[in-house]
């Protein structure tokens, strides 16, 4: 069930035990079929289970979309030392909610998950990297782990196997760009989290110099029901290019905001008008952001007869990202939120890179002195200039994702800028 | 967790409960079956397992900037948590986790003690406390009320909801209150975002809170220092 409100049109998977306190203990779990995948996939050995999660087509949920059997393959198949395996539960980005919701309500879910990974990939140790504001939700995952432990599904031999897996959970402190896999790794060895140039990947030179596998917990989530079930099982929902259901973060001005597990390629206007009982107030749909404050923002126009899945969102000139869709009806003020959050970026910028470290504070600087009526159509230039330097040329995409809504909102939307500009009015009051 | 939950509201608008989101109308769930608090019963102070031994909240009420790091049942978890990772350093932010639990905040002397106990130089623990916003590098009041005022938050007023702390607290963004209850500060996303607003007290969530719910947020505190 998603959770806080249901929809008929649900797919329940994941987030089947939502909602429901016994689905958190080892025994509830395992009431809902739970550990069964485990026990399969070490039946079918490791090679059988990277095919099948490669057959299913699942793509990572954390929002780049990486087809997940394909990152498992990347990691040598000869061990030399140890691998490693981790977790991302670091769920930062603006307007995603579905990570602290698996893990409090199906923290065996996500172990199931990590072990399956593990043995594929051959990591001797998972580190399930928490968000540190997850305090109560990471200690109902410490729980789930320890009870994991006292039965044998965890450490030495797991259920006589001769396969040993230690799980750690690890709280960070507080970055947003700990989210990236290689400020995740960073953070993870006790540093400052800054990114990490690619090449090396993270399969050949991870943590502690290591092979490593990074995913996100949603991932990682499905995988004891695709071992399960098949992966042509999970081909039944959604598209060719996007197959599986997904957990869609609904925020901002609908009715029934909330998670809700559909299929791929689901349209948006039935997720907003139906499922999320539209738009509160009975007022219009502005603006939808679909996959986190780092994917451009679209216009109703782009909205209609969208669908989302990867490829049905980028058609539409955004991207899917986490499926973290915020909503914003026309009461919005355009300029303030999206000035918010590129203040929001401005402070998780790691500072390495200049562009980024530089350029997210002017842009901060820039649309608050337009959002205060003080602003210049010059102004416009030279936000839509700098959101151009500041795309492709850092080490990690935090700097892309602060252009990607200043560009696409001065696109999309001019008029409220120019409304602030020319008149000192806001359009909207939100 | 407390006892004394203020009662939910209920009213025209179907979706305000203070404190968790466990009775929309669907779900008729209580605060320990949303938190989990149940299942997770007392942690132990010496972290238990040590698989879990790097997850306790890292703020508590109660705050010593001067008690002890790692005696007695904090020796245990220190040790604990070295034997999950392969280094010394790794180590660093579960054993300031550690220190910001006991503490409330970490002070320059914190800083030495982490260092030393970890072979890492004063100057390179500062560096690794500087980058991560959930360490106080000031101490902070009983609650450390935390609103969030991202844009899905923003969207639902999260504005209003973080003045109407300041003003019924009295105090500025980032002080502590005169009575030392309260630190009210701004914070970047909670990815609590289908609950706006997202507010963090110390290691709780509060979610769906409206700025007519921080009277009774604010009672439900003061109740809990007496």
């Amino acid at each position: 069930m998603a959770y806080p409100y249901t929809h008929e049109k649900e797919v329940r998977i994941l987030s089947s035990g939502w909602g429901d306190p016994r689905s958190r203990t080892l025994e509830g779990w395992r009431a809902l079929g739970g550990y069964k995948g485990l026990v399969k996939g070490f039946e079918m050995g490791r090679d059988e289970v990277i095919e099948t999660v490669k057959q299913s087509g699942l793509r990572g949920r954390g929002g780049a979309g990486f087809p997940t059997g394909m990152k498992w393959s990347f990691m040598p198949k000869e061990k030399n030392g140890l691998h490693y395996l981790c977790c991302n539960a670091d769920e930062a980005e603006p307007g995603t909610f579905k990570d602290r919701e698996l893990i409090r309500w199906t923290p065996h879910q996500v172990i199931e998950g990590c072990l399956i990974a593990a043995y594929a990939i051959q990591a001797d140790h998972v580190y399930i990297y928490c968000r540190g504001e997850f305090f109560e939700a990471n200690q109902v995952l410490a729980r789930a782990v320890e009870e994991a432990y006292e039965a044998g599904i965890a450490g030495e031999d797991i259920q006589g196997s001769g396969v040993s897996i230690d799980l750690t959970v690890h709280q960070g402190a507080g970055a947003y760009i700990c989210g990236e896999e290689t400020a995740l790794m960073e953070s993870l060895e006790g540093r400052r989290g800054l990114p990490r140039i690619k090449p090396p990947f993270p399969a050949a030179v991870g943590v502690f110099g290591q092979p490593t596998t990074i995913n996100n917990v949603e991932t990682l989530c499905a995988i004891p029901h695709i071992i399960r079930h098949g992966g042509e099982w999970y081909r039944q929902w959604g598209t060719e290019k996007s197959p599986g259901t997904k957990l869609f973060c609904v925020s901002g001005h609908v009715c029934r905001p909330g998670n809700y597990e559909l299929p791929m390629g689901f349209p948006m206007n039935d997720l907003i008008h139906e499922v999320c009982g539209g738009i509160r107030d009975g007022r219009q749909l502005k603006a939808v952001i679909p996959g986190g404050a780092s994917v451009p923002i679209m216009d109703a126009e782009e909205c209609d007869g969208c669908e989302l899945c990867y490829e049905g969102v980028i058609e539409r000139g955004s991207m899917l990202g986490c499926a973290s869709v915020i909503v914003m009806d026309d009461t919005t003020n355009i300029v303030r939120q999206v000035r918010r959050m590129v203040d929001f970026f401005a402070h998780e910028s790691c500072g390495q890179c200049t562009p980024c470290r530089e350029g997210t504070t002017w842009l901060s600087r820039i649309l608050r002195r337009i959002e205060e009526g003080k602003g210049t159509e010059q102004d416009l230039d030279t936000l839509l200039d700098l959101g151009e330097k500041m795309t492709g040329t850092t080490i990690c995409v935090l700097s892309d994702s602060a252009a990607a809504p200043v560009a696409s909102s001065i696109q999309k939307f001019k008029e409220d800028y120019l409304a602030l500009i020319r008149r000192g009015e806001a359009v909207g009051a939100v | 967790m407390s006892e004394s939950g203020v009662e939910a509201q209920t009213g025209e608008i179907p979706f305000r409960n203070p404190g968790w989101a466990g009775n929309t109308g669907e779900f008729d769930l209580t605060e320990a079956q949303v938190r989990g608090s149940d299942y997770v019963g007392v942690t132990p102070a010496d972290g238990g397992h040590p698989c879990a031994a790097s997850a306790h909240p890292y703020l508590l009420p109660d705050k010593d900037p001067s008690a002890p790091l790692f005696e007695g049942p904090y020796e245990k978890r220190l040790k604990k948590i070295l034997s999950r990772y392969p280094d010394l350093r790794a180590a660093l932010i579960p054993v300031l986790n550690l220190a910001h639990e006991l503490r409330g905040h970490i002070s320059e002397e914190t800083m030495g003690e982490v260092g030393e106990v970890l072979g890492l130089s004063y100057a390179y623990v500062r560096g690794v406390v500087s980058f991560y916003t959930m360490y106080n590098k000031r101490p902070v009041g009983r609650f450390l009320i935390q609103v969030c005022t991202n844009i899905s938050c923003n969207l639902c007023g999260g504005e209003d909801v973080l003045s109407a702390f300041l003003e019924q607290i009295g105090t500025q963004l980032g002080e502590t209150s005169e009575d030392g209850l309260f630190t009210v500060m701004e914070v970047e996303c909670l990815a609590a975002c289908g609950f706006p607003t997202a507010v963090q007290i110390n290691s709780l969530y509060f979610e769906n809170v409206s700025s007519a719910d921080v009277p009774g947020v604010l009672a439900r505190l003061r109740a809990e220092a007496e």
